[in-house]
């Protein structure tokens, strides 16, 4: 089960969550985890490097693209190479709706489009489409060219 | 949550401005979502709303139930709109806002018609919706649309339809079901997508369980499979060794991965799957280093030597800057070095665990401990690096766990002893946590006496005294009274120190502190007060309170828990002997559970409360019973009929000195039966030893209420004595009218062969632990002992089998782990400890050996209070 992906700006303040079968008490636990990860690590690191760390069972995979983090937090199945598939399919997609490795302002301009990638991407915590031609088509509803 | 975004500085690039949800406020953008309801919808700036009440819901802001029923009635009139863009918007928000039951309704007319509609886009996630937000009354009236789905022609439309399956089984597994025909026929597609979500869904459907990934992954539930039908031979190894050779990276690991799952998998297996996960070690992906070496770090508890190969690249990883890489690589390596590597591998360590967290550290001190277990040998330098952390700071986790290994390390290697309780001392010197403090002290009080020089731990206990809250302060002055009491040469001084104590300034408040905390009761003065009568001899002390207050517990702390609470204040005093001292078996799950940690400080491993005391009381209730004196044990039941028979019975085994009591537990499993007058006739003929004494019988038996009856024999005082009974139920059985449930009056005598029960010589000996093995059979006397040599042949196998059938020829507690045996042992040595009949300790070193022809020898000393016990233990494993 893929447990969360969550976007942050710069100085830590997220800009998108979302959570599958977490408890809405942990939330709170889960993003202060994560932001002070991505702090403490991902200063000088470069665009689309990978990171990861585990946390009891749970595995996490992040990045830093443009000025925006991502976090991708996985248990069983999506361990740290299964959530490093997820991130790279979201970070292709952010790329591609963005045009480049995004500015914070750009994200948010792209907000609603960068939301349905995500619903394309992850669907109720499992990954689902993989490739950014696809989800590209798949978010205007039009069908994809290849099955 | 985000704070509100605010406007950057000026010398920044122009678009990154200002954002574009600047000062957005829930109520202004609820205004906003009117727009949707206007006659001539504008496609652009519906989705604009959309995307700010998505930025809010994505910042963790909620809405009321009114206001998203209200977001949630105009929503639904953007259906009308036939902008692409805007209604793939419309089926995310009506995801996100994820609507309650009686708004849904609102919503079905809309995605139904979207479902049925031309447009392929419009099925798939208008199907995807619906699942999403569909109770289970809803999915019955859309279950035909479902079906169909999953057999539409348009790939994206079945995948849809297949994936909402994948996720409505958990909520709605009975309708799910129903559709395996379509899933089978998807199965054969011509798309590979849905072909792939077909078999996730059908897989699913037949385990349960399932992973719905791509590609790679996919062969997640291949070799799961492979596993579990097949323990010899492995089709699917040959297809996994040569995914090992693949260009995807992921492909690579997951395959090497799977073969380091096998069941029993073997280190020829295992070689090439290691040899690319050496190759992932030096990968610049910190993900694939991650992957590698976690993997490994398995593999090294099962096979470290096949993971040896690879610690040149696992060392060079300790200084990797992921830190959790760092700690797997260190980790392993404790579990696969060699002893000549270990002072390169602690220096390496040192200047690594300054800068990773407790949660790391706490691994790193376990790694250590069991590596020191190991390597005895090396105790010297892996106790120096425990006190030296010890030291450092850290949490009380992070202590607890080097206290423990310390203590462990001290338990188990003789000559780490007394290094290790001056680490301890120093340690309390400047410990911040008053549990520590006062478990290290206890400790020094049981381990401190036995040293050469024990007086000169004296300082460091009374400086507690001195510098303390009331809890340390308390626990110092029993330490120092344990001192006075085991040895005789410091006792004139500990006096002195104790009667300073007197003086002890703590006052009411302390007293509810200790009160509360210490286990005793006592205040810092009193206890002073009592142990300075109780070694002065100023007033006559009875020798059972020297031994309560000096002498270890050697009653389970939970059956006193148990015995103190059941105690209801009365005249008659709380009796500490009526308080049972068999630890219960655990259930056998929990016995298996793997991983399980040696216990430090901490009390020794107890099981649930025992139901010997219950028995006890039900027999003293049967008069017939009532003189046979105190119930030593009583037995787990014996089933004597197989499962799912007309009448199922077993059999509990109450021993008492003179007597021993057969428990039989019957239960009459037809309805139609009432049974009367049940007994069991007891042919003892293979137990000539035993006679019989009393015949207790059940007077009426009926359906599904289970009753008792019992059969008592006289056996020789205070002997194991053994014999096999044969067993025949007799009773008289009655028709019973099953509409009336009244039984005929009229009844039949009839006979029901059980099976034959055996009186074992396990059954007169109590699984009692002891906390402390070592320090046990030191006390014991030497003279005692009793050592004999015994071929056990050959074992099918190895030693662990052989350990395991002297355990239950004795029945005695395995103590300290030791009843495991490493896998590949060619010796090892258990432990045993128990309380045989009349009461006499004894306790079992069972050393085993493994001979070139794989025949077991093993060498059975044994210690106890009593040499005809000595004795006993040998010829039970003789005739065993």
């Amino acid at each position: 089960m893929i447990l969360a992906v969550l976007f942050a700006n710069a100085e830590g303040n997220i800009l998108i969550e979302r959570f599958h079968g977490v408890p809405a008490e942990e939330r709170l636990h889960w993003r202060s985890f994560l932001v002070k990860l991505g702090a403490d690590n991902l200063k000088g690191v470069k665009n689309e490097e990978l990171l990861v760390a585990c946390h009891k069972s749970v595995y996490i995979v992040y990045t830093i693209l443009g000025d925006v983090s991502i976090y991708v937090v996985g248990k069983d199945e999506y361990d740290e190479l299964a959530l490093s598939e997820v991130i790279f399919t979201i970070t292709s997609a952010v790329k591609d709706v963005c045009g480049k490795p995004p500015t914070e302002r750009r994200f948010l301009d792209k907000y609603g489009r960068i939301c349905l990638c995500l619903d394309e991407i992850v669907w109720k915590g499992y990954l689902e489409n993989t490739e950014k031609d696809r989800i590209k088509r798949l978010i205007r509803l039009k069908p994809p060219t290849e099955f | 949550m985000a704070q509100p975004l605010v406007k950057k500085d000026d010398d920044r690039d122009d678009e990154a401005d200002y954002s574009p949800f600047m000062g957005i406020e829930k109520g202004a953008v609820l205004q906003e979502a009117r727009v949707f309801n206007d006659p001539q919808l504008d496609a652009r700036r519906c989705s604009q709303v959309i995307t700010k009440l998505l930025y809010l819901l994505n910042q963790g802001e909620t809405f009321t139930k009114v206001e998203a029923t209200e977001v949630f009635f105009s929503v639904t009139k953007l259906f009308q709109s036939r902008d692409l863009g805007l209604r793939r918007m419309v089926y995310l928000i009506i995801k996100e806002l994820s609507p309650s039951a009686d708004e849904v309704i609102i919503v079905t007319s809309s995605l139904m018609k979207d479902m049925n509609s031309k447009t392929d886009m419009y099925r798939a996630n208008a199907i995807r919706v619906l699942c999403r937000i569909t109770d289970g009354t809803l999915l019955t009236q859309i279950e035909r649309y479902l079906k169909q789905a999953i057999v539409d022609k348009n790939p994206v439309v079945a995948s849809a339809a297949l994936v909402s399956g994948i996720h409505l089984l958990q909520t709605n597994p009975e309708i799910v079901k129903r559709w395996s025909n379509e899933v089978q026929e998807a199965v054969q597609s011509r798309a590979a997508l849905v072909q792939f979500h077909a078999l996730a869904l059908l897989h699913q459907l037949d385990k349960g369980k399932c992973s719905l990934t791509f590609g790679p992954m996919s062969l997640d539930p291949l070799y799961k499979s492979g596993n579990s039908t097949q323990s010899g031979d492995r089709p699917f190894y040959d297809f996994l060794e040569s995914c090992l050779r693949h260009k995807s990276e992921m492909v690579i690991f997951e395959a090497a991965k799977a073969i380091t799952d096998l069941n029993g998998v073997t280190s020829r297996e295992l070689t090439p799957a290691i040899t690319v996960l050496q190759l992932f070690l030096s990968s610049s992906k910190p993900v694939l280093r991650f992957a590698a070496v976690r993997t490994l770090n398995k593999v090294a508890m099962t096979h470290p030597m096949a993971v040896t190969n690879c610690n040149i690249d696992m060392e060079s990883l300790i200084s990797d800057q992921n830190r959790s890489i760092a700690t797997l690589a260190i980790t392993t390596l404790l579990k696969t070095g060699n002893e000549s590597s270990v002072d390169r591998l602690m220096k390496q360590i040192t200047n690594f665990m300054s800068d990773i967290a407790d949660e790391f550290k706490i691994v790193v001190v376990e790694a250590i401990r069991s590596l020191c277990l190991k390597f005895p040998l090396k105790y010297r330098s892996l106790m120096n690096f425990l006190s030296n952390i010890l030291r450092e700071e850290g949490g009380f986790d992070y202590k607890k766990a080097i206290v423990d290994s310390i203590v462990i390390l001290i338990r188990d290697i003789p000559d780490a002893k007394e290094s290790g309780l001056l680490h301890l001392c120093e340690f309390i010197e400047d410990c911040e946590f008053t549990y520590l403090s006062t478990q290290i002290l206890h400790f020094l009080g049981i381990e401190g006496p036995k040293t050469v020089d024990p007086s000169k731990y004296i300082r460091y206990i009374y400086n507690r005294v001195h510098l303390e809250n009331a809890t340390v302060r308390a626990s110092a002055v029993s330490t120092l009274a344990k001192f006075g009491a085991s040895v005789e040469e410091l006792q004139p001084r500990i006096f002195v120190l104790l009667r300073r104590c007197l003086f002890d300034s703590d006052d009411e408040v302390n007293f509810y502190i200790i009160s509360y905390i210490a286990s005793l009761n006592y205040v810092v003065r009193d206890r002073a007060t009592l142990y300075l009568n109780t070694l002065g001899g100023d007033i006559e002390i009875d020798k059972d309170v020297r031994d309560f207050l000096f002498g270890s517990l050697d009653i389970p702390l939970v059956n006193l828990e148990t015995s103190l609470k059941k105690y209801e204040p009365s005249e008659e005093a709380f009796d500490i002997n009526l308080v049972p001292r068999e630890v219960k078996s655990q259930p056998l799950a929990e016995k298996k559970a793997p991983g399980k940690k040696p216990t430090g400080l901490g009390a020794p491993p107890s099981g649930p409360p025992s139901t010997v005391d219950s028995y006890e009381r039900q027999l003293l209730s049967i008069p017939e019973f009532a003189n046979f004196g105190k119930l030593f044990k009583s037995s787990a039941p014996v089933e004597l009929t197989e499962a799912e028979t007309e009448y199922a019975v077993n059999v509990v085994k109450h021993i008492f000195d003179t007597h021993v009591v057969f428990q039989y537990n019957c239960t009459n499993t037809i309805p139609e039966q009432l049974l009367e007058d049940v007994i069991v006739i007891v042919d003892a003929s293979e137990a000539e030893e035993f006679s019989q004494v009393i015949t207790k019988p059940l007077r009426s038996l009926p359906y599904d209420s289970p009753g008792q009856t019992f059969v008592a024999f006289e056996k020789p005082e205070g002997l194991p004595t053994t014999g096999k009974f044969s067993n025949i139920l007799k009773f008289i059985v009655k028709e019973v009218d099953p509409t009336s449930g009244e039984a005929e009056d009229d009844g039949v005598e009839d006979e029901y062969q059980l099976e034959d029960l055996e009186v074992v010589a396990a059954d007169y000996i109590l699984k009692v632990g002891v906390s402390n093995f070592r320090n046990a059979w030191e006390s014991l006397d030497p003279d005692s002992e009793r050592v004999d040599e015994y071929g056990l042949g050959q074992r099918g196998d190895g030693l662990s089998e052989a350990v395991n059938t002297v355990i239950n020829i004795l029945g005695m507690q395995p103590c300290e782990g030791t009843e495991t045996v490493p896998p590949n042992s060619r010796s090892h040595t258990c432990l045993l400890s128990g309380v045989f009949i009349g009461g006499v300790k004894v306790l079992v070193r069972l050393s085993f050996g493994l001979d070139s022809t794989k025949d077991v020898a093993m060498k059975l000393a044994v210690r106890s209070d009593d040499v005809n016990v000595s004795d006993a233990i040998h010829e039970i494993v003789a005739s065993g």
